[in-house]
């Protein structure tokens, strides 16, 4: 076993959907953490997908095993006195508690972090909720669509003509979770090196407003709001090779004309090995895949009426370049593109993320113990770490750490 | 005044763009002495582009200092001037680098072997010193030089795929995304745990961050469904395998609403019990009952059916109001906000402060992002405004560096400092 970062840190957490990445990032760095579930266990253990065949089972969750890993778990009832007390009796082991209830939830449970406090003056308490600690939206109720609407990045995303989307994975919580795992450990160096212990509260609503790109500043500056532009984009008028393009079996998005990578004439150059490069080595198409670089597209934006003679052979060439694509596989588009320096990215699949090329010659993937019995492939963490690598354990079973940990307390 | 966290810590900020300078902007406001390094001749992309603060006869201001974009990610930090194409410049670096505790950069392995700012090559001058490598696809491995930034991180991590609705191509989320919090988030989770090591041993360390495998790390559950169960899952957009309903709903138009008048609401319902409540906070007690949508198991067989019914219910009325009538009955809803609102008019996050307003000497009164997480004893805050291009060169030669004023103008006139 190496070195580990988080070495001798006992972490407590009374967390479900919104804060158990938080506990995972710290766990996976070497602390131990410890996760309190309630009889049955949390949302988490209920939720789809699960493993095939064992739906239902509170060990099988998918939903679960992912931001969970390398914990230990405890089930208590809070809603009995004999829990609460076992459960304080825990909390004040720990260097860190970490919990994702509605506000007040567990302070109405003699665990808040007052009520923990003179026990305990080190203490580091992070409470990971959907609008923070106080505010007049404090007391509101949350869930991860609800964080992404209020926080401003769904405005911003999808097509013109549909509702505005929410971006997969839970992305409110995990921001929530990231934001929190940054905050706690600050407040640990902070208590190692004085004694004194601290609340981080982190809202879901705040943890995501950076991702909002350039919108906030856009309406301070300017009072303008951004929208969401679908497939565009950013761009005034659609462009050939920016965008999305079909493959044989998949897809790839271009950004062809970005300040990074070679000009559309490298395209054409591909093309033309192929024979596929149609008009575009002709007049008037030749001189405008010349013309189409940033420098022309940033006199676009500024004034659009520029493109002007252009304009009307635009299509010939996207066509011309979206054939092309359609004859070759997304890896193929992606990799041979890459490798000429053309700024294209492939529309991974799930599947295509596990046969990535580079994850495994990374050999990014690890084999953990299954909750169930035997091994599975599970994706690697975040950051390589030289001295100190995270290190990702199976998920607990539903209170498999209940008498251990419990015996231990004195 | 309290102390901040990180203060006595100091930053190497090689990083430019969004992902690596966010990173820095974090330690920043938590108190550390963020330095970051740029050139004239080849300045952050973002300090060249929109959105640019305004003129009184609102005409754009111009320059490298006024792009929001650029301000708001680097606020309090100190900006030099450094030539790393010359080996006078390199060894000015390494000199900065032995006065840091923290070397940062989202650069390319390329850029990297070209300024020769390899971790054993920085190392050798600092081994207690703690680097952040922050490339797109990691610093080794067959795609190592692939070209990207976020919004090609965006499909190419499987966001794009599995977001949005499905009848669409996988146009991605519309901005950049994982360069905000998921990528600079991982980088500073790990740098502090590599502080605190380094405080219990003495050891510096490296760390890689391959965006790539950070935000893969982030994706849910859909790698796992191929590697457990050999599923491929798609995209389906705002809807969830586990609540019904859980969508956005088109509420009346809001006028006010600059450029942006389509309003939406938010609902998200976790069980039966908040279905009922929402249908009777919306005036429709009655549809909780029906067969149709009684139970989850129901709600998904129709749940087109049961998305057209909300829409019908709430389509002539204010976001806002059907927000407020769900929460008061404990369902999770909220509107679809836009910077406006989230500036401006939400009430919750005026109250909490959350955006912070500097004076920026040619930008003017900017709002920033305040920090994302609060820490009740030793807060952060928008410490300043970000530095001109090029602010900070003669102090941090001479005060941090250690250079002579002599030196300095020697470096100066041999173009180094540029």
């Amino acid at each position: 076993m190496p070195d580990r970062a988080l070495e001798g840190i006992r972490v407590v957490e009374f967390t479900d959907e919104t804060g158990a990445y938080c506990g995972r990032l710290l766990a996976d760095l070497g602390a131990e953490v410890i996760k309190v579930e309630p009889p049955g266990g949390g949302r988490l253990r209920r939720a789809r997908p699960f493993v095939k065949g064992h739906e239902g089972d509170p060990n099988a969750s998918l939903a679960f095993w992912v931001h969970n890993t390398s914990k230990k778990s405890v089930v208590l009832d809070l809603e009995t006195p004999e829990g609460r007390e076992l459960a304080r009796k825990l909390a004040l082991s720990a260097d860190i508690v970490l919990e994702d209830n509605p506000v007040g939830h567990l302070a109405a449970r003699g665990l808040g972090y007052e009520q923990l406090r003179p026990g305990k003056p080190s203490l580091v308490y992070t409470s990971i909720t959907g609008f923070g600690q106080d505010g007049p939206h404090a007391s509101w109720a949350y869930s991860d669509i609800v964080g992404q609407a209020m926080g401003g990045i769904m405005t911003l995303a999808g097509e013109p003509a549909d509702p505005p989307n929410m971006i997969y994975g839970r992305q409110a919580d995990i921001s929530a979770s990231i934001q929190a795992a940054q905050g706690t450990l600050m407040a640990l160096l902070h208590a190692e090196a004085t004694g004194e212990g601290q609340l981080v509260d982190v809202s879901a609503q705040e943890a995501l407003s950076m991702a909002q790109e350039t919108a906030m500043q856009t309406w301070d500056f300017q009072k303008r709001n951004r929208v969401r532009t679908g497939e565009l984009g950013m761009l005034p008028i659609p462009l050939p090779a920016t965008g999305v393009a079909k493959c044989t079996d998949g897809y790839v998005s271009l950004y062809i004309l970005a300040p990074a990578g070679k000009d559309l004439p490298a395209l054409v150059d591909w093309m033309r090995e192929k024979g596929m490069q149609g008009p575009l080595d002709d007049e008037p198409y030749c001189s405008i895949v010349n013309q189409l670089n940033m420098a022309w597209l940033t006199q676009l934006m500024s004034n659009p009426d520029a493109a002007g003679e252009i304009l009307q052979h635009l299509p010939v060439i996207t066509k011309t370049i979206l054939d092309f694509f359609a004859s070759m596989s997304a890896r193929e588009a992606y990799e041979e593109g890459q490798r000429r320096q053309l700024l294209i990215g492939i529309v991974s699949t799930p599947k295509d993320i596990a046969e990535n090329t580079q994850l495994r010659a990374r050999d990014w993937f690890v084999r953990i113990e299954s909750p169930l019995g035997g091994a599975v492939e599970f994706p690697g963490p975040p950051y390589r770490l030289s001295e100190t690598p995270a290190v990702i354990g199976r998920p607990p079973r539903l209170g498999e750490h209940t008498e251990s940990i419990l015996a231990a307390l004195v | 005044m309290s102390r901040k966290p990180l203060e006595g810590l100091r930053v190497a900020d090689f990083s430019w763009y969004g992902a690596g300078p966010i990173a820095g902007n974090t330690l920043s406001q938590f108190g550390a002495e963020v330095i970051r390094v740029e050139s004239e001749t080849k300045p952050d992309g973002l300090r060249r582009v929109h959105p640019f603060a305004m003129n009184p006869d609102g005409t754009f201001k111009t320059g490298y200092n006024v792009s929001g974009y650029f301000n708001n990610f680097n606020t309090g930090k100190l900006s030099i001037q450094l030539n790393l194409n010359v080996p006078r410049g390199q060894e000015i670096a390494y000199r900065l680098i032995e006065k840091c505790d923290i070397f940062l950069t989202n650069f390319t392995p390329r850029v990297i072997d070209k300024w020769n700012l390899r971790y054993e090559q920085i190392s050798a001058r600092n081994p207690r010193i703690i680097a952040a490598y922050a490339p797109m696809q990691g610093l080794s491995g067959p795609h190592r030089d692939f070209l990207g930034f976020g919004a090609v991180l965006t499909p190419v991590t499987g966001i794009s795929h599995m977001s949005g609705f499905p009848h669409r191509p996988p146009i991605g989320v519309g901005t950049n995304y994982p360069d905000y919090v998921i990528n600079p988030g991982h980088t500073i989770t790990a740098i502090l745990a590599a502080l605190r090591y380094r405080n219990r041993t003495g050891k510096g360390q490296m760390i890689e961050l391959p965006q790539l495998e950070s935000v893969v790390n982030a994706l849910g559950t859909a790698v796992l469904e191929y590697l457990v169960n050999g599923d491929n899952p798609s995209r389906t957009g705002n809807r969830s395998l586990n609540y019904s309903p859980h969508g956005a709903f088109r509420c009346a138009d809001d006028p006010e609403s600059v450029g942006s008048v389509d309003r939406w609401v938010v609902i998200a319902c976790r069980d039966d019990r908040e279905w009922a409540a929402a249908a009777a906070a919306l005036g429709h007690p009655e549809a909780a009952a029906d067969p149709k949508f009684a139970t989850f198991e129901a709600r998904k067989a129709n749940e087109d059916e049961l998305e057209a019914l909300i829409g019908s219910w709430v389509r002539d009325r204010k976001a806002e109001d059907v927000a407020a009538a769900l929460q008061a009955a404990g369902v999770p809803a909220g509107v679809v906000q836009n910077a406006q609102d989230l500036l401006d008019r939400d009430p919750h996050m005026k109250a909490r402060g959350y955006y912070q307003y500097v004076e920026h000497p040619e930008a003017g009164r900017e709002a920033h992002d305040g920090p994302a997480f609060r820490l009740s004893a030793t807060p952060g805050s928008v410490p300043g405004p970000a530095p001109l291009l090029g602010e900070h060169t003669m102090d941090v030669c001479e005060r941090i560096i250690g250079l002579s004023m002599d030196e300095v103008a020697d470096l100066l006139a041999e173009g180094v400092l540029v």
